[in-house]
This record gives C-alpha cells, sequence and structure tokens, in this order.
C-alpha cells in the first residue's frame, strides 16, 4: 500500500489550504461535541436530583412542581403512609414544598429579566435531602425572611449574593445568608425561603406543591404508589423521584440535541464541500504523482484507499480541533431555560467520551463523504495521460 | 557496441496498431509493428516528434494496450491483459525511467526507492536493505534522506533508476532519461544504464532523441509515422 506519509507529508505541503478545510471540519466536530455534551449534562443536572430511594408525590395530572397543589392537611397522610422512612426521632422522614417561580433582573444587562425557581421548605429540609450542604454562610433560620441560594445563581441575578438582599415580590425584601450546593442538581439554580414566607408572599397559605418523601428502601415504592393512589378522593400521584426528573429533563435535552443536529447538518454540508474541493486540487496537482504510482503497479483501488486516507487524515485533524474546543467547553456553563419548569437553570457540558467520540467519528466520516469523489477521480487517472500533461 | 542477449526474445511484437480516438476521429499512431527484442538487449528508439516513440514504449511497459495485434513481453501475452492485470504485470518485470524524473516530492530519496517494494510483500528492515543497495549502485548513498528539491537533476533521476531497478524486473524502459539533463549528467546517466545492460543483464529499451545517447545502445531502431524504418 502508498504509505500514509505520503498522504500527511503532502496535506502539510499545502498546509493553508489543510488548515482552512481541517477548521471547517472542525468546527462541525465542535458544534456536535458541544451539543451532545451540552444535553448529557442537561440530562446529569436535572436527573442527578432524583434518588432511587425518594418518591415525589404531587397533584393528580400535574406534570411538575409548578402545576401541582396540594392541600397541607394531605401532607400528613402522604407522611404517614407505609414505607416512608422514619428518622432516629420516629419522624418521618419526608415534607411538603412549595415552589413559585418569580422573575429576577440579570445584573449588568439592561432590565433583562429571567425565571427563578423558589422553593419553600420546612425545618428539616437538610435532613431531607442529605446531598445538600450549606457551602458559604449559614442555613436561613425557620420562620424569618432569610433565604439561601444555589450556588449556580450566585452574581447572575441582581442580589443573589451572600449578604445581600433582594424582593421575592413587591414589597417583601428577603437577605441571602447562605450559599448551598446540591451535587450539581438543578436545585443549585434555586432560591430556597421559608415555606411560610413564600406562602404568605405569593397567597398560598394552606398550600404545597409536592411533597417528598424517603422510603425504607427503592423496592417499597409500588406499596407506597398504590396507597397514594387507591385513595381516589386525595387526588394524588406519586412518581419516584428520579423518574420525575428523567421526564423534566427530556424536553430540554432532546431540544438541544435537535438543534445541534440540525445546525452540525447545515454546517457538515459546507465543510464537506470544503473537503470536496480541497480534495479535488490535490487530484489535480499530482496527476503525474499519480501516474507514476500506476505505472510503478499500484492498483486503481490502493490509489482510491490512499486519497480516501488523505481525506481522512484531513478531517481528523480538524476533529481533533473540534474536539479540543469541546474539551475546553467541560470548564464552561451555559444558563438557560428548562422547559420543563420555566426556570432558568445552569448546566455543564459533560464531557462524556463516547460522546466526543461519536462527533470524532462524525467528523472522519465527512472526510470519507467529502473525499469520496476527488478519490474516486484519482482512482481513474489514466497513467499514460498523466504522463503526457 | 556489445551487448548482453542470448538470443530469446524478451520483446515481442507481431503487428502491433494503435489508434486514438479523439471526438470520433481516428489517428493510427503505431501501424501494424512487428519487432523482436532480445533478452538482455539495449536498444535505443529515436524518431521526429510524434511519430509514436512513447505510445510503442508504453505498450512494451504494459501501460496500455495495443488496438490489435500480440504483444508479448516476458512471456506474458500483455495485449490480452486487463488493467490490474498489466498493474501487477509491470510491478514485476519493468523499471520505469521518465524525462521528469517523477519522484514523489514529499518522500525522501529512500522513501521513493522503497516504494515499489510496497507491492511486494517484504518485511520493513529487508525493504531499507534493498533500497540502500540500489541507491549505492548508483552512487548516492549519502543522499538517502533527502527530498527530491534537494538534489539536483542528474541526482533526481539516478534516484528514479534506482527505484527502477530495486524490484530486480527484468525490463527497464527509459523514455527520453537525459532529456532534461546537461551533457555531464546525462553521461553519467548513460553510464548507469550501460552498467545495468551489461553487469546487471537487463533488457533496456530507451527512447531518445539524442544521438549521443543512442549511440550507447546496442541497436538503434527509428521510427517514422507509425513504421519501424
Ligand atoms: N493518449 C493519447 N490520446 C490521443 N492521442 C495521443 C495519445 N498519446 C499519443 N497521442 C498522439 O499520438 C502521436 C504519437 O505520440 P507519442 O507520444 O507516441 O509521440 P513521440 O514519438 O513520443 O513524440 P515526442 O518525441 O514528442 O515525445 C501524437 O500525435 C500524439 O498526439
Ligand atoms: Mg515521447
Amino acid at each position: 500500500m502508498i504509505p500514509i506519509a505520503y498522504n500527511v507529508r503532502s496535506l502539510f505541503v499545502r498546509k493553508a489550504t489543510t488548515i482552512a478545510t481541517a477548521l471547517g471540519i472542525g468546527l462541525v466536530v465542535f458544534v456536535l461535541a458541544a451539543s451532545l455534551m451540552l444535553g448529557a449534562g442537561i440530562k446529569k443536572t436535572l436527573v442527578s436530583g432524583g434518588r432511587p430511594d425518594y418518591a415525589l408525590v404531587l397533584r393528580k395530572g400535574s406534570d411538575t412542581e409548578l402545576a401541582s397543589s396540594i392541600e397541607v392537611r394531605t401532607v400528613s397522610l402522604v407522611l404517614a403512609a407505609p414505607g416512608v422512612k422514619k428518622a432516629n426521632d420516629g419522624a418521618p422522614v419526608g415534607s411538603g414544598e412549595l415552589v413559585v417561580v418569580i422573575t429576577m433582573e440579570k445584573p449588568g444587562t439592561d432590565g433583562q429579566v429571567s425565571n427563578v425557581q423558589v422553593r419553600g421548605i420546612s425545618d428539616n429540609v437538610l435532613t431531607l435531602r442529605p446531598d445538600v450542604k450549606v457551602i458559604e454562610g449559614r442555613a436561613p433560620t425557620p420562620g424569618t425572611d432569610e433565604v439561601m441560594v444555589g450556588r449556580g445563581i450566585v452574581g447572575r441575578f441582581t442580589g443573589v449574593e451572600l449578604g445581600k438582599s433582594f424582593e421575592l415580590k413587591k414589597n417583601r425584601p428577603v437577605k441571602v445568608v447562605g450559599v448551598f450546593e446540591a451535587g450539581g442538581s438543578s436545585f443549585e439554580s434555586e432560591i430556597w425561603a421559608d415555606i411560610d414566607t413564600v406562602r404568605s408572599s405569593f397567597g398560598r397559605e394552606g398550600l404545597v406543591s409536592s411533597v417528598t418523601v424517603r422510603l425504607d428502601s427503592p423496592s417499597r415504592f409500588e406499596a407506597f404508589k398504590a396507597v397514594m393512589e387507591t385513595d381516589k378522593q386525595l387526588g394524588l400521584e406519586a412518581f419516584r423521584e428520579k423518574d420525575y426528573y428523567e421526564k423534566q429533563s427530556q424536553g430540554t435535552s432532546i431540544f438541544v440535541w435537535a438543534l445541534g443536529i440540525l445546525i452540525t447538518i447545515f454546517f457538515s454540508i459546507g465543510a464537506m464541500i470544503g473537503a470536496t474541493i480541497t480534495m479535488n486540487a490535490a487530484v489535480a496537482q499530482r496527476q503525474r504523482e499519480i501516474g507514476t504510482l500506476r505505472a510503478l503497479g499500484f492498483s486503481r483501488v490502493s490509489i482510491l484507499f490512499s486519497f480516501l486516507l488523505e481525506a481522512v487524515v484531513l478531517a481528523a485533524i480538524g476533529g481533533a480541533f473540534g474536539l479540543f474546543g469541546a474539551f475546553l467547553l467541560s470548564f464552561a456553563e451555559v444558563s438557560m431555560m428548562n422547559f420543563a419548569t420555566f426556570q432558568e437553570v445552569t448546566f455543564g457540558f459533560d464531557p462524556n467520551p463516547v460522546l466526543l467520540g461519536a462527533a470524532f467519528v462524525f467528523g472522519a466520516a465527512m472526510g470519507v463523504l467529502g473525499g469520496f469523489f476527488p478519490a474516486l477521480r484519482a482512482a481513474s487517472v489514466s497513467p499514460v495521460d498523466a504522463m503526457r500533461a | 557496441m556489445t551487448q548482453a542477449t542470448n538470443g530469446t526474445p524478451m520483446i515481442r511484437l507481431e503487428k502491433v496498431s494503435k489508434t486514438f480516438y479523439r471526438d470520433k476521429e481516428a489517428l493510427e499512431v503505431l501501424k501494424s509493428i512487428d519487432l523482436e527484442i532480445q533478452e538482455g538487449a539495449y536498444e535505443a528508439l529515436m524518431g521526429p516528434s510524434g511519430s509514436g516513440k512513447s505510445t510503442l514504449l508504453n505498450l512494451i511497459a504494459g501501460l496500455d494496450r495495443p488496438t490489435s495485434g500480440k504483444l508479448t513481453v516476458a512471456g506474458a501475452d500483455i495485449g490480452a491483459m486487463a488493467e490490474d492485470q498489466r498493474a501487477r504485470f509491470r510491478a514485476a518485470n519493468i523499471g520505469f525511467v521518465f524525462q521528469t524524473y517523477n519522484l514523489m516530492p514529499v518522500l525522501t530519496a529512500r522513501e521513493n526507492v522503497e516504494l515499489p517494494l510496497l507491492l511486494a510483500k517484504l518485511p520493513a528492515d529487508e525493504r531499507r536493505k534493498r533500497a540502500e543497495i540500489a541507491l549505492k549502485v548508483v552512487g548516492l548513498e549519502h543522499r538517502m534522506d533527502h527530498l527530491p528539491r534537494q538534489l539536483s537533476g542528474g541526482q533526481e533521476q539516478r534516484v528514479a533508476i534506482a527505484r527502477a531497478i530495486v524490484t530486480d524486473p527484468k525490463i527497464i524502459v527509459a523514455d527520453e532519461p537525459t532529456g532534461d539533463l546537461d551533457r555531464e549528467s546525462a553521461n553519467e546517466i548513460l553510464n548507469l544504464l550501460e552498467r545495468l545492460n551489461r553487469e546487471f543483464k537487463k533488457t533496456i529499451v530507451m527512447v531518445t532523441h539524442d544521438p549521443a545517447a543512442a549511440e550507447r545502445a546496442g541497436t538503434v531502431r527509428r521510427l517514422d509515422k507509425g513504421n519501424l524504418v
């Protein structure tokens, strides 16, 4: 076979063209990798809030916490259901929470606003959610107008900073006394305030949005769900917390993937045409070399293969650029709307090696497709004609 | 000039014609050529431009097929072979020397010479060894790692000759091998070809315009308008 060094060095002879073409392919690989990584990051963020031994109870028919509303007196019925774990003091591990969305101003913009989810929490929230840790300041004192904020939104909204105040509602200022982390889940994009503060601010007295409980074990869920849903009067529906978050993430991650793939397709057409033009020029320029190789006895197939390989090497150089860029993204975060909750959530790019590999393979495939017709042309060069030219 | 013939024909053309078609217009470039070249011969082919010299050489080398007639080279009926068969025939039997050297510009002298060996299934160190021997034969063992553009025209042609002999082919075809060279370099190349014929018993067919080059060959044949005269 024709040595690959021949192709690699030939690519380097035409440095400028090679780099320009490779960058085109690199851009495609970058866009594809970025959207796959972001989609995976979204899934990770939204799903990581869900644990297998937790259940979430909503009003029947409500797909989201935001759309659900349950009367407070029902909460104790849920907590008393079989399978709900008891703490050392005998109290059930679970609580009702009230979720609302408010619009807040982004600093440094001209009054641009975005949605933030506010969660009214009970005193035992840190027992209920052991993944949540206060990393700065302290937890708010129950029954006060103190709040803590997820680390994902610190500084992203006016007043959302340790020690600062902002208005939960007009004329209802609250003070940020703590910042918490929640294992990268979407809780990190929420504001947590005392449930009574949220109730009175938004006129939701006597209501919660959801009840979250910890079960004795994941296997108790079916029994728990059965109890919740037999009494039609209660009008409740129970979900495994994990399933709930998975469903929540689907719309957004699919949207990002679809958008990414759409952009990728558009870009890849351009990049492929670029690769075709570059490889066609290479073939035209090297007629005599091809003719000589044929004269020496290299077959048409080996010429075809050699130029295809050259196109793939070209694409792989581009793919490497693209992957490098995509890898840098894993240090970046984006803040965007979660369509299920209309809440702005901060997501990371998940540098999943399988996804990066897939994007790279896609880039290499563009080399094969873009280089195919030029390689076919190279293979059909007649050695006699090439020598006469 | 003596030649190392032993009486068996290495190349045999019987009524070989070649016609090119350009937009339905037929151009008969070779007209029923009968020719026999003995094993170990060193023959020069002369004639005016357009007389069909390169066309004839290409047929002998298995690069092209005759339109009619029978063409036997090194015992093979190459006139009847399909392209991929002829490619294997060329790799095994023919060494090419071109007027414009035709080295791969991105490969070093050694890599250029190794190129035809890649078609034979040889281990890398064996290829390397053979390439070095061939480069030694042409006196370029000290320029093995140079790229073609770092060599003079005469040196490039010597690398091309090393490439032509590295697979130890029976036949060397040379189309105006000294056409682009000054007198002194041309003489070096002609000395080398003569040595390949005498010492290594290669059958050589050389197309040339240069009477001084033709003089070195054992036989000079002339083509005129597609006929041997
Ligand atoms: N592949 C081809 N297609 C069409 N015409 C061709 C082809 N090859 C050669 N010819 C024509 O055949 C004739 C002989 O060409 P050839 O190259 O054999 O001549 P030559 O004797 O080698 O000439 P020169 O001394 O100029 O190299 C020319 O008229 C040429 O134009
Ligand atoms: Mg010619």
